[in-house]
């Protein structure tokens, strides 16, 4: 694994969900966010379209959510670990994450 | 276009999740990079949000007329699934991780009554059962059902004799489990599909059994028997 700096991007997001806890058992009970079916469906059609496999990626999830991102919300961890991956393959740079991130931000926030 | 509704709009946090936003970041990056497309990703929705427990069903109608067929499903599910078209590592070609696994289905018999949860989560056997009812993922039933399954049952409206064992069986990551019920009495010379009609999701979880005058299509005052506290 390179340096921790490459996943700076994703680490920042600590700070700005202190008021997100990580989930009791009761959280459980509840329907996925829309965007947690949305995150399934990309990790999906990467290993679909050749990307990775989903076996590696379900070893990183467990290995990373334990150790790297156990202080996010468990729910989080799959977009985490897919974001992670995808740095470390080379497919993305985290300038390119941080100004999409940035990109969509702005666009959920115009009214 | 209508612009008036009866009804309140629906509330939703208008606040953004910064998670919410990573996933369309991902999703964006990937499509603009090529790999994979935003039919793709439609596609895939599309095909999982459409799964529901009709594959479960054909089974057990199958495996109900066919001794073999039986046989085989109940020594290797996974493997027997293919014969009714469910192939679990559709549509990727490695299944999605948490059903890549192996898929047991448990017999139910005049002494042993099988039911099926999942303690620490919701695994489930969406394959042939499509999601899972909110009701199974939900604390109440997951923490009671090991610890007091036929009190649970009975709330379902299951009351089963004393005489009658009740294994309840705990997914976890690696195995999926799905009930196959008894057949009922009364359905002598009935296809495959009439079969199928009367398999239920409830019955493949185990918190219900197959009536002959019952399927998860009937409205419930279609039913022609009154429920009974009878097995």
């Amino acid at each position: 694994m390179s340096s921790s700096n490459r996943y700076d991007v994703l680490m920042h997001m600590l700070d700005h969900i202190d008021a997100q806890a990580k989930p009791a058992l009761s959280d459980m009970d509840r329907e996925p966010a829309r965007w947690e079916s949305s995150m399934q469906a990309t990790c999906e059609c990467l290993t679909w379209r050749g990307s990775w496999s989903n076996k590696d990626r379900r070893q990183a999830e467990d290995e990373l959510g334990e150790t790297l991102y156990a202080e996010f919300p468990h729910n989080s961890r799959q977009a985490l670990v897919a974001a992670h991956a995808l740095l470390d393959k080379g497919f993305i740079t985290q300038d390119e994450l941080s100004s999409k991130m940035k990109e969509v931000r702005e666009r959920f926030e115009r009214v | 276009m209508s612009r008036t509704h009866d009804h309140a709009p629906i509330q939703e946090s208008e606040e953004i999740s910064e998670f919410e936003v990573l996933e369309t970041a991902i999703r964006e990056l990937s499509i603009s990079h090529g790999l994979f497309s935003a039919e793709d990703h439609r596609r895939f929705t599309e095909w999982a949000e459409s799964i529901g427990p009709a594959g479960g069903s054909r089974l057990v109608a199958k495996a109900w007329v066919d001794p073999e067929f039986k046989e085989r499903l109940l020594a290797d599910g996974t493997e027997a699934c293919k014969e009714v078209g469910i192939d679990w590592n559709n549509p990727t070609g490695e299944g999605t991780p948490s059903d890549y696994t192996f898929f047991y289905v448990l017999e139910n018999t005049p002494k042993v009554h099988n039911v099926i949860v999942c303690t620490l989560c919701s695994c489930y056997p969406r394959p042939v059962l499509g999601h899972s009812p909110a009701w199974y993922r939900t604390p109440n039933y997951r923490r009671r059902m090991v610890r007091r399954p036929r009190e649970v049952l009975a709330e379902f409206g299951l009351y089963l004799p004393p005489d009658v064992e009740v294994r309840v069986h705990d997914s976890n990551q690696k195995s999926r489990f799905m009930v196959m019920p008894m057949r009922p009495e009364g359905t002598e010379g009935w296809s495959e599909e009439q079969l199928a009609a009367i398999v239920t999701r409830d019955t493949m979880i185990g918190v219900a059994v197959p009536k002959v005058d019952w399927t998860a299509s009937s409205a419930p005052s279609e039913a022609l028997s009154s429920p009974s506290r009878g097995h």
